[in-house]
């Protein structure tokens, strides 16, 4: 079936097609919506439409009177039963949020679960949530946190003064000094709305009672199935492996489904009460305002500068508004640790400091997406940058140039602790304005301007850190440090190979990419082998598939139980054909002698081993399963640089892209138009970060944008082509592998807010908030008043 | 109103009778009582386009039309794609070539939107194609492999994709 053409002889590097995509457009995917089990009941939510309220009472007579309805549940049937979710961000400050799966006597978001209904089907469960009666109390609510951490604010956790989640203050190297002795010192501000991943596949899970030699299985649409197991046997008081959590085919991820919330471990909770099958899929309304938003951010950074535009110091002030509750598991220290931590990005900083906190608000909370708080540091900061090559009349440019950490100065420790080792952030700059031809570039746009247009040009470089391992935090500030994963390598009676990880796949062909490693390292034909990903019952214990690490530690582990596997049958194959193991090699999944005298199929040697056991010596015929955890211990920083051209139409305030060109170095690719999906698909969701995605709430916490015709996420239309190259350079992990996942997003906001600033700065205006849209542009140009 | 009525139509050429309920979408009696799942739901109101099927010759939303509303018509899902002896339709070949989808769950509604635009404009340029599926949102891929599957199988055939569906002749599906 994948009859690639393998570029040099090898898988790892070839674009190998992937067999996984098969049932994708035959249409045989099995999504979470696809399952049904017999008897199955369904699940609706009745949600919140209050941001900020008392719970009087509840009273759900007429919906238990309904026909076709099995149960109602509520918050206060849940109370003592299980655990609630607790989320306190890390050790040094914040708060602790407390979230009941269903609201008990406060509600603080519009969109939360109040009660649970169980019916026949789902229709007949969301008419009876609609006879569900609530009496609320309507309590002042907070939409703004700058007005949130106030000490006159409503608070919206009485643990949480100020409502702060979560707050820090940090600072390494003298930071005062360098800003007295800076040449020039430049500040700005920048505004990112709030935003969510909007997976086209929403949430949801089937939760089975007594399915196969379960307790509970749990098939649910997630990016972390042990993650999920683990919670669920804490939070419900169960033996954890009594439980099976299975995802299936998953329609996006993008740290969306990294969260614990509360509708499936409702589902869990019922399955096991009413010892049935039932099932919840969240519709796009409720996904609007039930699974996490992301970013909503204040930044101000200000940057001390020498002569010559070299950084010196970095100084931010970072609020965000984290919503209602802190995320369960990755808590509300996401967005503002990373954003202020992360902020100098590919660039030497000898000393910085900042100042961050999430504050909560009566909104969705926000939880991780694709490059935490990494899009508005780094656009926030090349903003800056822009700023300072204006004031010093230098170019763009050259300004970067002399900031980014060059090669020779690697392994490089910079100001926030993080140590830049074999990573080509300058040659990525020159081959990026190279390619794109920068200085025609700026001519045209020069000609443009003379012809009254505005045309606008952005570049952005970033850093990436992926694949972190056991001595990195998931983020600056945060306690978790997951660092490892396994992946078993099983040689089946038949001699096919199986590779088993607990490493879901939203797309990423996370299964073709660990078998090109396999084929590679054991010299099995890529035809032999499988790989299952999505099981816990199959795979070795794995933390699941986020933070651009997936690539790096299934392919690491891939590699190291690769090695014993291989010894192992080299053992055996040297006993059966009576030559030296050193003598022998493995290609096209034969082990033959060099000059190819001898062969012996793996196919026979593995039917040999299990069938004719006695025959073989017990010492070399150990058995062909091999398990391995691999920890890339630091994590791999990748990186780019990105260039944006835009025309602004000065009359509408429409931005639209022209030219997009992009040089990436991802390190040692596995499969080339994989990482090309990868990247290309990121700078879509970072141009649509730029341009207009954007989810609005009104004065009283109610929210605005709750279907696809008010929150406007790209089409085909609003992203360009995109010309795409690269600088790679092999990290020090495993195989030279880097993640690729979510650099891309980082470069395209970045670009594209600096170029939609470069074109108003043409006619005398600027821009500080995103997403740009027309409005904000306009306002920008002085076309349309300014709020104060 | 009658609760409940009776349709009758075809699907991926097999005819269909059954009594439904009259609220019932025509995405859910296709996944939900012929199992034909393929088809998926992206938003339920008509926007991000992944439960686009052919309808008649036409592409329409499924989850914006309601069962007896198909009463009679000639219905074709991304499971009726596949020529009689298995062989996937130029343009599911093309998707997988080209790496035209990464999740997959906009991919039934963009290859039915797809193949209609080729039927329509057998050689569209780059921006027609954009054009054509601008109503289909991909969240994964920022569109551009799925474009290149597209002018793939425009620059490839010899004739344009048949009538989906039918009974028409294909060509066997190519490797690259």
């Amino acid at each position: 079936m994948s009859d690639a053409r393998f570029v040099n002889q090898r898988a790892v590097g070839s674009p190998v097609v992937p067999d996984e995509a098969v049932p994708l457009v035959e249409g045989d995917g099995r999504f979470l919506n696809d399952i049904r089990l017999p008897g199955m009941y369904h699940v609706a939510f009745l949600r919140s439409q209050h941001a900020h309220a008392r719970i009087r009472a509840v009273d759900t007579a007429k919906a238990r009177a309904l026909p076709g309805v099995i149960t109602v549940l509520t918050g206060k049937d849940l109370l003592g039963k299980v655990e609630p979710f607790r989320s306190t961000p890390n050790r040094f400050s914040g708060g602790e949020s407390i979230q009941h799966w269903l609201a008990v006597d406060k509600v603080r978001f519009c969109g939360e679960a109040i009660c649970a209904v169980v019916a026949e089907d789902r229709a007949t469960a969301e008419d009876a949530a609609e006879l569900i009666e609530v009496d609320y109390r309507p309590l002042p609510v907070v939409t703004d946190p700058r007005l949130g951490e106030r000490e006159s604010a409503p608070l919206i956790h009485e643990s949480c003064p100020n409502n702060y989640l979560i707050k820090r203050e940090h600072q390494r190297g003298n930071v005062d000094e360098a800003f007295r002795k800076a040449h020039l010192v430049v500040k700005r501000k920048f505004r990112i709305g709030r935003k969510q991943a909007l997976c086209l596949e929403s949430r949801g899970c089937v939760a089975g009672y007594r399915e196969s030699s379960f307790g509970l299985t749990v098939w649910i649409s997630h990016q972390l199935p042990y993650v999920v197991r683990h919670y669920l046997a804490s939070h419900l008081r169960m033996p954890e492996n009594d439980i099976r959590v299975v995802v299936p085919h998953t329609g996006g991820g993008f740290g969306q489904k990294a969260s614990i919330y509360p509708e499936e471990f409702v589902c869990a909770y019922l399955a096991l009460t009413l010892r049935r099958a039932v099932k919840w899929v969240e519709d796009r309304l409720e996904n609007m305002v039930a699974s996490t938003h992301a970013r909503d951010q204040h930044i101000e950074v200000e940057v001390a500068v020498d002569r010559q535009g070299r950084i010196l110091a970095l100084s931010s002030d970072v609020c965000v508004d984290v919503g209602a509750y802190s995320t369960y598991l990755w808590s509300a220290g996401m967005e503002p640790l990373q954003t202020a931590g992360l902020m100098p990005g590919p660039y030497r900083v000898p000393a910085m400091r900042y100042r961050t906190r999430g504050v909560a608000t009566n909104k969705t909370p926000v939880g991780p997406y694709r490059a935490v708080g990494r899009p508005s540091a780094s656009a926030s900061l090349e903003m800056l940058l822009d700023e300072v090559a204006r004031r010093l009349e230098l170019d763009p440019v050259e300004l970067r140039q002399r900031n980014l950490i060059p090669l020779e100065a690697m392994p490089y420790r910079n100001a926030n602790n993080l140590v830049h080792d074999n990573v080509n952030y300058l040659p990525c700059l020159k081959l990026s304005t190279a390619k794109a031809g920068y200085q025609r570039l700026r001519a045209e746009q020069r000609e443009a301007s003379a012809n009254g247009k505005l045309r606008g040009i952005g570049v952005a470089c970033f850093a990436e850190l992926t694949g972190l391992g056991t001595s990195t935090a998931v983020g600056p500030g945060t306690l978790l440090q997951p660092g490892r994963d396994a992946v078993t390598l099983r040689l089946e009676t038949t001699g096919v190979l199986s590779i088993a990880a607990a490493l879901p796949s939203q797309g990423q062909r996370i299964m073709t990419a660990m078998r090109q490693v396999a084929c590679d390292e054991l010299g099995i034909s890529l035809d032999d082998i499988t790989c299952v990903i999505n099981d816990t019952a199959m795979a070795p214990y794995g933390f699941g598939t986020f933070a651009s690490r997936t690539a790096v530690f299934g392919s690491g582990a891939v590699i190291q139980a690769a090695k014993e596997l291989r010894r192992r049958m080299l053992a055996l194959g040297a006993h059966l054909l009576q030559v030296p193991a050193a003598e022998l090699t493995i290609v096209n999944s034969v082990i033959q002698t060099i000059d190819r005298s001898k062969t012996l199929p793996i196919r026979e040697m593995a039917e040999k081993s299990y069938f004719s056991a006695k025959n073989i010596p017990p010492e070399l015929n150990p058995g062909f399963e091999v398990t391995s955890f691999y920890d890339p211990k630091l994590g791999s920083f990748a990186g780019g640089a990105h260039i944006a051209v835009v025309d602004v139409d000065a009359q509408t305030g429409e931005v639209k892209i022209v030219r997009y060109v992009a040089a990436e170095d991802v390190g040692t690719i596995i499969n080339p138009a994989v990482v090309e999906g990868q990247i290309i698909g990121g700078i879509a969701q970072g141009i649509g970060e730029a341009l207009l995605e954007e989810l609005v709430y009104d004065e009283t916490g109610q929210p605005r944008t709750i279907t696809l015709a008010d929150y406007l996420v790209p089409s085909a239309l609003e992203i360009p082509r995109i010309e795409l190259h690269h600088a790679n350079t092999p990290s020090a992990a495993l195989g030279g592998f880097k993640g690729c996942g979510e650099g891309s997003i980082i470069g395209a906001l970045g670009a594209v807010a600096c170029a939609v600033a470069d074109a108003l700065s043409r006619h005398g205006g600027d821009i500080h908030e995103f997403p740009a849209t027309p409005e904000r542009v306009l306002k920008g140009l002085g076309v349309l008043p300014s709020e104060a | 109103m009658a609760r409940e009525q009776p349709i009758r139509l075809t699907v991926n050429g097999r005819v269909y009778e059954r009594t439904v309920p009259v609220r019932l979408s025509l995405a859910d009696f296709l996944r939900e009582h012929l199992h034909l799942t393929g088809t998926h739901l992206g938003c339920e109101h008509g926007v991000c386009g992944a439960c686009t099927i052919s309808m008649n010759g036409r592409s329409a939303r499924s989850c914006l039309t309601l069962a007896v509303q198909a009463d009679g018509a000639n219905i074709v899902t991304i499971e009726g794609l596949r020529a009689a002896d298995g062989t996937r339709h130029p343009m599911q070949q093309a998707f997988l070539d080209n790496f035209g989808l990464q999740c997959g769950y906009c991919t039934p509604g963009m290859l039915i939107t797809a193949i209609e635009l080729l039927r329509e404009n057998p050689n569209p340029s780059e921006q027609d194609v954009r054009e054509a599926l601008s109503g289909n949102i991909c969240r994964c891929t920022g569109y551009q492999a799925i474009i290149d599957s597209v002018l793939a199988v425009a620059r490839n055939e010899t004739a344009p994709p048949g009538e989906i569906g039918g009974s028409r002749d294909r060509q066997p599906a190519r490797r690259p």
